[in-house]
């Protein structure tokens, strides 16, 4: 990029004073980013006592206190012995990993058609599926949880798999179109012409898609592993996740912080290494494609 | 792209160009003489499950709208549009609409703000990738996981980010969540803390696709850099703007993981934006019925938005800019 050597031209008195001030702010945001992640992580390794310990109001030099503790491992301990948490990881992994199957499966043979053919009503048909997955699900939870009801789904795995399949699928289609439309019709024709059938042709050109496909994967799960209302409303009972059985620490009448934010760290450290694994494609999946980097 | 540029190489060998806004009148990608009937049985099992999860609660909504909705033994009683007529009359909806806008408002123009300082900052930066990598982690967090963790750092006795507040004379004894004047930035500062780096990323894409030619063009004219980004690339970054304004807008319609931990709508009914009423009258109240026409409102809104959304994407002017056919 030719615009760093425009830039060193500048001698301004702004460009001088901007030169001192931006690594005080990228500095001060870092801490701003950081700080709840990072003191949710040291309670969680701090006993009640330790974790309720704050200097008195202004005593700026007693910060320290924060890290005069003795690091303890009872409360996640104690979330896998006594509050079930190895079942609540294993519904999490299998309710997102599913529903992201599931959506990314159907999604590009959807998206595959839709990229392939041109007929009428086409933009309706595509709007429709991006507003289904724009719509706030507090406005249709209380239909679906009927249906799910009558269906005998609330409260399992396969229900909650479908559950979260109704924001990841509207995603997924949407998305892949976008690497569909990438890759011309003559490859297929050319796959035709070897003698290969047509679902033949379509899954050759699979892995051209690839990249993509495995960034939706993994985005998919990102999305439904942190859900919180379809997780406790369609899967309160049998299907509790890590986010709604995290809430559910919270009582009214004792709360254990140190357990609650083992739970949050449990919940929140598998997701950040696959959040920066696609950080390539995270702009344009939460953007709707919109904008790429 | 134009035939025969250099540009014009193989879409699916090029790293950079995925083809998502490539999609106007892309030919290559279309089949000249298709038989339909294969791509149909191909879409045919993701259309009829979207469709199975999706209209059909549509219009299970619309009948519970133009009901009194009973429960178990008694039967639902037609009200026609009483539920609808009543929201009018309904203060608790006409200020959670107030509610959701003013926290809209707050929350998008703090992340714009900081969000593109951030985003002007990194820029060509050299420690661009690591820092954007770690102001990206907020993200991941479960908005609810999210909520509860403030509502810890929030805490009157015990919470940090009350301590520190309290330290620099912010707030007195009551935490941030427990006065109703002050629960909304509470609120407020969570969703600030995990969007605004999507801001970021949004607007440094943006800033990449800057055309080198204006700006060296408007240097030639004497403007220092200063004047390179009022007059030059906030231009060119405008609709990548308006886009993460409109999807985040859009999200504050569908996330309230967070508002539900820290304050379910309290005090009083300071945070009681309309979705977390929604969400208080159909599952706390369990009035169905009226439920159901909040939600309808709730869902008109969207769907505009939605078609302002889509409107912005296809606009052939924008659509090349956000597309990056003026990178190189």
């Amino acid at each position: 990029m030719a615009s760093r050597e425009l830039i060193s031209y500048d001698t301004g008195a702004t460009v001088k004073i901007l030169k001192w001030v931006s690594p005080v702010f990228l500095g001060a945001y870092l801490i701003w980013a950081l700080l709840p992640l990072f003191i949710m992580l040291m309670a969680s390794f701090k006993d009640l006592l330790d974790a309720f310990t704050l200097p008195k109001p202004g005593q700026w030099g007693d910060v320290g206190v924060f890290f005069d503790f003795s690091p303890t491992i009872t409360h996640y301990i104690a979330l896998f012995a006594e509050n079930n948490f190895g079942t609540y990881l294993f519904n999490s992994l299998v309710a997102s990993v599913g529903s992201a199957m599931i959506a990314v499966t159907l999604g590009s043979m959807c998206a595959y058609s839709l990229s392939r053919t041109e007929f009428r009503g086409k933009k309706d048909l595509l709007f429709w599926i991006i507003s289904t997955r724009m719509a706030p699900i507090v406005a249709v939870i209380v239909p679906l949880y009927a249906i799910f009801r009558s269906a005998d789904l609330v409260g399992t795995l396969p229900g909650l798999i479908l559950a979260f399949t109704t924001f990841n699928l509207p995603f997924a289609i949407w998305m892949l179109k976008g690497f569909f439309d990438g890759v011309p019709y003559a490859i297929e024709e050319a796959a035709q012409v070897d003698g290969n059938n047509r679902f033949q042709a379509f899954l050759m050109i699979l892995p051209l898609v690839a990249p993509g496909i495995g960034a939706f994967v993994i985005l998919c799960i990102l999305f439904a592993w942190n859900d919180f209302l379809f997780a406790t409303i369609i899967g309160s009972g049998g299907a509790k996740t890590l986010p709604a059985a995290t809430k559910e620490l919270v009582q009214p009448q004792n709360i254990d912080w140190g357990k609650i934010m083992a739970a949050g760290v449990v919940t929140t450290a598998p997701m950040i290494p696959l959040g920066l694994l696609v950080r390539r494609y995270l702009v344009a999946g939460l953007t709707m494609g919109a904008v790429k980097e | 792209m134009t035939i025969g540029s250099e540009k014009n190489i193989h879409p699916a060998l090029s790293d950079q160009d995925w083809g998502y806004a490539t999609i106007s009148q892309t030919p290559t990608s279309v089949n000249p003489n298709p038989k339909k009937w294969f791509y149909f049985y191909l879409a045919a099992p993701a259309i009829i499950l979207l469709a199975a999860i999706t209209i059909y609660p549509f219009f299970w909504l619309i009948y519970m709208s133009f009901h009194k909705v009973g429960f178990g033994a008694v039967s639902d009683v037609f009200v026609g549009l009483k539920n609808f007529s009543r929201l009018f009359s309904d203060a608790k909806f006409i200020a959670g609409w107030g509610l959701l806008l003013k926290y809209s408002a707050i929350c998008l123009t703090i992340q714009v703000l900081v969000g593109v300082a951030l985003a002007v900052v990194l820029n060509n930066s050299r420690y661009e990738k690591p820092l954007i990598t770690m102001f990206l982690m907020p993200m991941m967090v479960s908005p609810v996981v999210a909520g509860l963790l403030f509502y810890y750092l929030y805490n009157g006795t015990f919470g940090w980010y009350h301590w520190i507040f309290q330290s620099l004379g912010i707030l007195g004894e009551t935490s941030i969540l427990g006065n109703s004047s002050t629960a909304l930035y509470g609120i407020i500062l969570v969703d600030v803390w995990q969007w605004t780096p999507l801001i970021t990323l949004i607007t440094l894409a943006g800033l990449k696709r800057v055309p080198q030619d204006q700006l060296e063009a408007n240097m030639v004219d004497g403007a220092g850099s200063i004047s390179n980004f009022f007059h030059i690339s906030l231009p060119n970054i405008y609709p990548f703007l308006l886009i993460a304004i409109l999807l985040r807008f859009m999200d504050n319609f569908r996330f309230i993981d967070a508002i539900l931990v820290l304050t379910g709508g309290g005090p009083g009914n300071s945070t009681r934006l309309l979705p977390v009423y929604l969400f208080d009258v159909s599952f706390q109240f369990f009035k169905l019925g009226r439920g159901a026409a909040i939600a309808i409102s709730l869902l008109i809104v969207t769907i505009i938005l939605g078609m302002i959304l889509v409107r912005v994407l296809e606009d052939p002017a924008r659509k090349s800019t956000l597309a990056g056919d003026s990178d190189s």
